[in-house]
């Protein structure tokens, strides 16, 4: 099937049909809020199988990890859009910054700031919903752009 | 003493196993991982799970979903190995990826690069088939004592 035939009409439908198809992501329960030309904007809700600390009820670092590669994926298919490739992480560096609130959802925004015709470079932040200022964590990440070749049977994933 | 400490020092006199430990952590639980120790090395293990698929075509694990199964094993290896038994809070965590994780077990060991008073340095290993083709590699620091947080906030 063409990919031109089952395009997303959207950024937003495409991003929200890549989160679909990918397992884990699903699991972590990643909603997409909104997109833009090289960004989006993520939520992960708090429950309590993510927490990290029992006796604090953070949500774990590594959560809040894979949480931002997805985010970082989706700034890249912004970017990409209206042309669809997948992009593997190359490194990935997250610094915490203070413990995600418990109970709060998280927040992650990414930008994709620069796409060369091999890599893709990624800033990402993260904050507990209702507390823009305070950000939880901030990261960098490089990925790595991989051209689907026409006429092959792989296309922008469908719900 | 905490739940946690306790745990820990349970698993240290050898009068509970670590996966104990393990399953103390919703996280943890989350992601299905499970340690064995050898005396007193640790292989950390993510068993084969589709809920950790990132790529469904491929298919290949989610990238994030082996990071957090490398923040968790740091984690509880440092539990393990450090004096006084309080969670290490994550000042940052860094991952290469190397090669696809596929659809199959994967295994990680730790290594403590530095242990200081207030922080310490951390060397993760991930793979699949054999050690010297690793699919990831992590590094981190984490945050060890209460003075060092009262020093830095």
């Amino acid at each position: 099937m063409a990919p031109s035939n089952t395009a997303a009409h959207t950024r937003l439908e495409l991003c929200r049909r890549f989160v679909a198809t990918v397992q884990h992501s699903t699991n972590l329960g990643i909603e997409v809020l909104e997109t833009g030309e090289d960004s989006v904007r993520c939520r992960m809700p708090w429950r309590a199988e993510l927490v990290g600390n029992p006796e604090t009820g953070a949500i774990h670092g590594g959560a809040v990890f894979a949480f931002l590669d997805q985010v970082g994926g989706l700034a890249n298919a912004c970017a990409i859009y209206p042309d669809y490739e997948i992009t593997p992480t190359i490194d990935f560096r997250l610094d915490h910054l203070r413990p995600a609130e418990s109970g709060r959802a998280v927040i992650g925004d990414g930008v994709c700031y620069r796409l060369s015709s091999q890599v893709a470079f990624v800033r990402v932040t993260a904050f507990a919903e209702g507390l823009e200022e305070e950000p939880v964590a901030t990261g960098l990440a490089t990925y790595m752009r991989m051209k689907i070749p026409r006429g092959s049977d792989r296309e922008a994933p469908r719900e | 003493m905490n739940e946690l400490a306790r745990r820990v020092t349970q698993c240290r006199s050898g009068e509970a196993a670590y996966q104990d430990l393990v399953d103390h952590v919703p996280y943890a639980r989350f992601l299905g991982i499970q340690v064995e120790a050898h005396g007193e090395e640790m292989t950390f293990v993510l068993p084969k799970n589709a809920d950790n698929l990132g790529n469904p075509t491929l298919p290949a694990l989610h990238g994030g979903a082996v990071a957090g199964f490398l923040e968790q094993s740091a984690i509880i290896y440092l539990l393990l190995k450090m004096g006084e038994p309080r969670v290490p809070k994550t000042i940052d965590f860094t991952v290469d990826y190397l090669r696809a994780g596929y659809f199959r077990d994967t295994f990680a060991e730790c290594r403590v690069t530095r242990l200081g008073r207030r922080v310490a340095n951390l060397a993760i290993d991930a793979w699949q088939v054999r050690r010297s083709e690793p699919i990831a590699i992590a590094r981190s620091h984490f945050l060890l004592s209460e003075e060092a947080e009262d020093q830095l906030s």
